[in-house]
């Protein structure tokens, strides 16, 4: 089909591509590669159902959230993680209460923090960049959420 | 439009777990991203929060896509989704709604399309300048390179007399035109991308 193309053009739509690519930095690239460790996770996901900034839907529940959130509520078939977000840290419980441990994924990396007896925990400080929490109990849940962005 | 085999393929092997796959996936679509940042005019931070997130969602997509050869669409899509949640973010943070009236349509439906076929392009096009003989990919990249070079530092450079540089880069050309890769890509508009910018 390109027989349509003569030389110069032909050229000029090489050039075009190359440039494209050329003007994507590598940081950028690197950032799309990376995302492919959460291919097939083994932890249940939790669907957003609750979002006290009422306009943004649930429907939404497969991208990350923007800002301005106040509280919010991801739910899975084992249990649900209620947060609510504070100036500096985020608040939540696990539902219902049981003890385990919380971990905050971000594109950088993995902290941990404990879940109490009566289910609660603290990130402290927000993360800056989008992230996941993935909860653990001691009876055995693993849960994930979607995307975060605060 | 066409149903790459390529795409398809890459997409069902990277669901099914192969890195390498998924690695060739970005390197050809994150120009596309990349595209659709920089016509919303995003900071290196917004562009980066984009980044991940398109990467991310797709990512848990692999797999669920009904139609792996219409990836590209749903890339550009998602991509314009997420810089409208950046842009409208900035915004609130603002308070003020300044400027939102005469704020710039960013999205139509027939820029996603060009910007969907003109990735589509460029990939293909990339792709079947890496397939050329190493000869053909230096003479093409000394021909394309901006400013381009003369022929006297082509005859140069790979050592070849000025004379020749003519019917070599014909045949190249022709190699180029023949590739499977490209099959399929004759009836686009090749002025589109000079145009693109003034859209």
């Amino acid at each position: 089909m390109p027989d349509v193309w003569d030389d110069e053009e032909l050229l000029a739509a090489l050039g075009e591509a190359v440039k494209a690519r050329q003007a994507v930095p590598e940081w950028f690239v690197e950032t799309g590669k990376n995302a492919y460790a959460w291919h097939n996770i083994d932890a249940e996901l939790a669907q957003l159902t609750y979002d006290s900034d009422g306009d943004r839907g649930v429907a939404a529940a497969v991208r990350s959230e923007a800002a301005s959130i106040r509280a919010l509520t991801f739910t899975s078939a084992r249990l649900s993680i209620a947060l609510g977000v504070a100036s500096d840290s985020l608040m939540g419980q696990i539902i219902p209460a049981q003890p385990g441990t919380l971990e905050v994924h971000t594109t950088g990396g993995v902290t941990s923090s404990p879940v109490d007896e009566i289910g609660c925990f603290a990130v402290a400080p927000i993360p800056a960049s989008p992230f996941r929490l993935r909860c653990r109990t001691e009876d055995g849940a693993d849960v994930l959420t979607g995307w975060i962005t605060l | 439009m066409r149903d790459d085999p390529t795409v398809v393929a890459l997409v069902n092997r990277a669901a099914r777990g192969d890195p390498a796959a998924w690695n060739e996936i970005v390197e050809r679509y994150a120009p596309l991203v990349w595209a659709i940042c920089t016509r919303f005019q995003l900071s290196s931070h917004d562009r980066e929060d984009v980044g991940q997130n398109v990467w991310l969602l797709l990512v848990e997509q692999l797999g669920k896509l009904r139609e792996p050869a219409a990836l590209p669409g749903w890339l550009a899509t998602t991509t314009h989704r997420e810089c409208l949640r950046v842009v409208t973010a900035a915004r609130k943070s603002e308070r003020l709604g300044t400027g939102l009236d005469d704020a710039p349509e960013f999205v139509n439906n027939t820029m996603i399309d060009e910007e969907i076929l003109m990735a589509e392009r460029n990939a293909a096009l990339r792709t079947a300048l890496a397939e050329l003989p190493p000869r053909c990919r230096q003479l093409m990249a000394m021909l394309i390179s901006d400013p381009p070079c003369s022929y006297a530092e082509i005859s140069a450079t790979l050592q070849i007399p000025v004379g020749s540089i003519g019917p070599q880069r014909a045949r190249c050309l022709e190699r180029l035109r023949k590739s499977s890769a490209l099959a399929g890509f004759g009836d686009l508009d090749v002025h589109w991308a000079k145009d693109e910018k003034h859209a």
